[in-house]
């Protein structure tokens, strides 16, 4: 019997019933773990795959599937995934900075689980920083257990600064570190510190330590408010016009050359940068040291934070007992802890794990200076760092305001630039605090 | 001759045979099926429902308010919209005054029978966009770095521009940088299209025109320009419409930014970071709409204007 539609169509009919078949009788394997979990840091990664067998071993029958997502990805994966309740984890770990957009909304409606009572009940919200609560936190509810507290250091590169005769010791405060930087900056060849003029990232840290901030406990706006306004006002000179003392190149190779280069003399630096600087710049080992970020004003506080990490439980999640087990098991052992700090250099939210003798040991690559101590030191007087849903639109406004005054300071200079100031960070908070309005909830 | 094939073979089947009969008039809807199951799963549906999203303020994945038509009121008085419009609209005004004309130059010098390695010169230029945007956005922020970056030695070698000039983080320079960027990318993409529009142009028009006496000049406008006007019209809209679909390059090349003051912010950009990382598909879908209208509407307009309403190159 001929086919009436030629050979063609009959080899496309006959693939087609072929693979048809292939598939269902070979369905998509079911994924065979207990609990998914997304990290989106490899080192996360590669230290979480070291504790996952202590677990599984205590729970026979339980088993963990780590994945790791990029950075870039995790947080579009993670609301394509509630948006079709497809292949959604049980646990995630979120960045500080898109933490917020997932708190949209009715809080019935969050995709997280509220662990609030489970973080009080247990006492974890006293044996951790409790300022390192505050991003992850939503109308007074708790979505998230914070990873880590990064406050934050000035890393310098010791050996210039004794070949110029800088006493790290006698920079106390801003205003002693400006005075030295405007004598040992050369326009071009040497900077000071490493600060962007086009973004805010470095902006913040500084706006934290000043006690400021994007938004207040209520998650109202508070981006343009006295602190922030004098924030900017220290900043922009720093970066821009004739006295500037700082300047950016940008990462990866280039801030490496520039950092083995003398380019920047120094840069700040959260626990985890520590790490990033260790790795990126190899050949400053012995040559590095650091030292507490200098205070506003005299006796004030020498620490700020950048960047944070939480983990928290889908509410897809079947077995929410287990994940939160799960969830401790990672963030309170202490012997893993100091493990962590030791490959990662980050310093845990768990305020006991502190002593472990990890975090006195002393680092070559730092010049030998206990590491960990001198973080944990700093720890205590991390600032609190509040969020809203719409926490990434507000730091997107922050750097138009920051890009649009130091354009301004570069052309006009002082003249004027005060009230520049206030009414472009105005101009951007009202942006923010117009989409907010939008918002039905 | 295939259909002439089918039709004998159905005049000599048993016309009597219900079971023939059947087959014959659903053969093609089985045959066009998967396409359309696949078309309304994936495109249909996808459609539909950013319509209806447009007009709901959605907070995450889960809630949504029904809004009307205030999306796009709030669209139309969004100072972020009117920057992603802006930086869309100068990309794709360079894209197409810029870059055609390039392409079109080149494509003229490569079709050009004294120019010794066509060949190899054809390949060369359109090589770059056998690479993806995202390699190339790779490429290009390392070429654009301060300091070090091959662009800046190679301006201060030639004009003393000074070397740590910030590409990417200066607002004025951003838009050059894509501009740029995009040129190497795509000039040898559209050069391929003119090249075959001209190799189709009729060789006697070009004897006839220099038996009346017309220089390359007067050849290239009487002759060559009506030629190749229909693939010129469709590279001017293809290339707008890609000027406006504007997001990978940017993204990259800024870091998973809008850049320095939105400088790279383009429609799509700011559509995804509405959808994804602000997590209100609604605004989103509102973007999207008016983006698909808005290009368009242009489309139209382009075809208008070049007269390709009324049959190309006629």
């Amino acid at each position: 019997m001929r086919f009436p539609y030629g050979p063609a169509a009959l080899s496309m009919l006959v693939l087609s019933i072929l693979s048809g078949l292939w598939l269902a009788f070979n369905p998509a394997r079911r994924p065979q773990a207990t609990l998914v979990m997304w990290t989106f840091a490899k080192t996360h990664y590669d230290a979480y795959k070291q504790a996952i067998p202590a677990f599984e071993a205590k729970h026979p029958g339980v088993k963990i599937d780590l994945q790791l997502v990029s950075w870039q990805a995790v947080t579009s994966r993670l609301q394509a995934a509630f948006l079709s309740d497809l292949d959604v984890p049980d646990l995630v770990e979120v960045e500080i900075s898109a933490a917020g957009s997932f708190f949209r909304g009715p809080l019935k409606d969050v995709g997280f689980l509220d662990l609030t009572d489970r973080i009080k009940q247990s006492g974890l919200y006293d044996r951790m920083v409790q300022a390192r609560f505050a991003p992850y936190t939503s109308r007074g509810r708790i979505f998230g257990l914070p990873h880590d507290v990064h406050p934050v250091m000035l890393a310098y590169r010791r050996d210039l600064f004794e070949q110029l005769g800088i006493d790290p010791n006698k920079i106390k405060t801003w205003d002693d570190f400006i005075a030295v930087g405007r004598k040992v900056t050369i326009p071009g060849k040497r900077y000071m510190l490493e600060l962007p003029d086009s973004e805010s990232s470095r902006f913040e840290p500084l706006l934290y330590q000043r006690g400021g901030g994007l938004f207040d406990p209520q998650g109202n706006c508070i981006m343009d408010n006295e602190i922030a306004v004098q924030t900017m006002l220290f900043y922009v000179p720093l970066v821009a016009g004739p006295n500037r003392i700082a300047s950016d190149l940008g990462g990866g190779q280039i801030f490496t050359k520039a950092v083995e280069d003398g380019y920047f003399l120094c840069m700040i630096a959260p626990d985890w940068r520590s790490k990033t600087i260790e790795v990126d710049v190899p050949k400053m080992r012995g040559k590095m040291a650091l030292m507490p970020l200098p205070a506003v004003y005299p006796g004030g506080r020498r620490t700020s934070t950048w960047g944070g990490t939480m983990i928290g439980i889908t509410k897809h999640c079947k077995n929410p007992d287990l994940a939160w087990e799960f969830a401790l098991h990672l963030y309170l052992n202490k012997e893993d802890l100091a493990q962590r700090f030791r490959d990662t250099n980050i310093l845990p939210a768990l305020k006991e794990a502190w002593d472990h003798p990890a975090y006195s040991e002393p680092r070559p690559y730092w010049s030998n200076q206990p590491l960990g101590k001198l973080y944990a030191e700093l720890a205590p007087h991390v600032p609190f760092q509040y969020t809203s849903p719409f926490v990434a639109t507000a730091k997107g406004k922050l750097s138009e305001a920051l890009v649009a005054c130091v354009q301004y300071y570069k052309t006009h200079g002082d003249r004027g630039f005060e009230e520049f100031v206030r009414k472009r960070l105005k101009q951007s908070a009202d942006e923010v605090r117009r989409l907010m309005r939008r918002n039905p909830y | 001759m295939a259909t002439r094939e089918t039709e004998i073979s159905i005049v000599r089947a048993p016309r009597t045979s219900r079971w023939f009969v059947l087959q014959h008039r659903l053969a093609p809807y089985l045959f066009v099926s998967p396409f359309l199951i696949l078309f309304a799963t994936f495109g249909v549906y996808p459609i539909v429902k950013s319509l209806l999203l447009s007009f709901y303020v959605t907070n995450g994945p889960k809630s949504a308010v029904f809004v009307g038509l205030q999306n796009f009121a709030f669209l139309f008085s969004d100072p972020d919209f009117h920057k992603a419009v802006w930086n869309t609209a100068v990309f794709a005004f360079w894209s197409v005054f810029l870059q055609l004309p390039m392409s079109l130059g080149l494509a003229l010098l490569l079709n050009s029978l004294w120019v010794k390695g066509r060949e190899l010169l054809r390949l060369a230029f359109f090589s770059p966009n056998l690479l993806g945007q995202v390699f190339v956005g790779v490429l290009f922020s390392v070429l654009f770095i301060p300091q070090y970056g091959l662009v800046n030695r190679f301006l201060h070698f030639i004009a003393g521009i000074p070397t740590d000039t910030k590409w990417l983080s200066n607002p004025d320079l951003v838009m050059p940088a894509l501009v740029l960027t995009s040129l190497w990318m795509y000039v040898g993409f559209n050069m391929v299209y003119f090249l075959a529009a001209l190799q189709a142009v009729d060789k006697d028009l070009y004897e006839a025109a220099t038996v009346d006496g017309a220089n390359a000049w007067h050849q290239f406008w009487a002759v060559t320009l009506p030629g190749i006007k229909p693939v010129a019209v469709f590279v001017l809209v293809m290339s707008t419409i890609g000027s406006f679909q504007l997001f990978e390059l940017p993204w990259i090349m800024l870091n998973n930014s809008a850049g320095p003051d939105q400088a790279g912010l383009t429609i799509v950009m700011y559509l995804y970071q509405t959808g994804f990382v602000t997590g209100d598909l609604g605004y989103a879908s509102t973007v999207g709409w008016t983006l698909a209208l808005g290009v368009l509407i242009i489309s139209l307009f382009q075809m208008r204007v070049t007269g390709a309403w009324k049959g190309g190159a006629d």
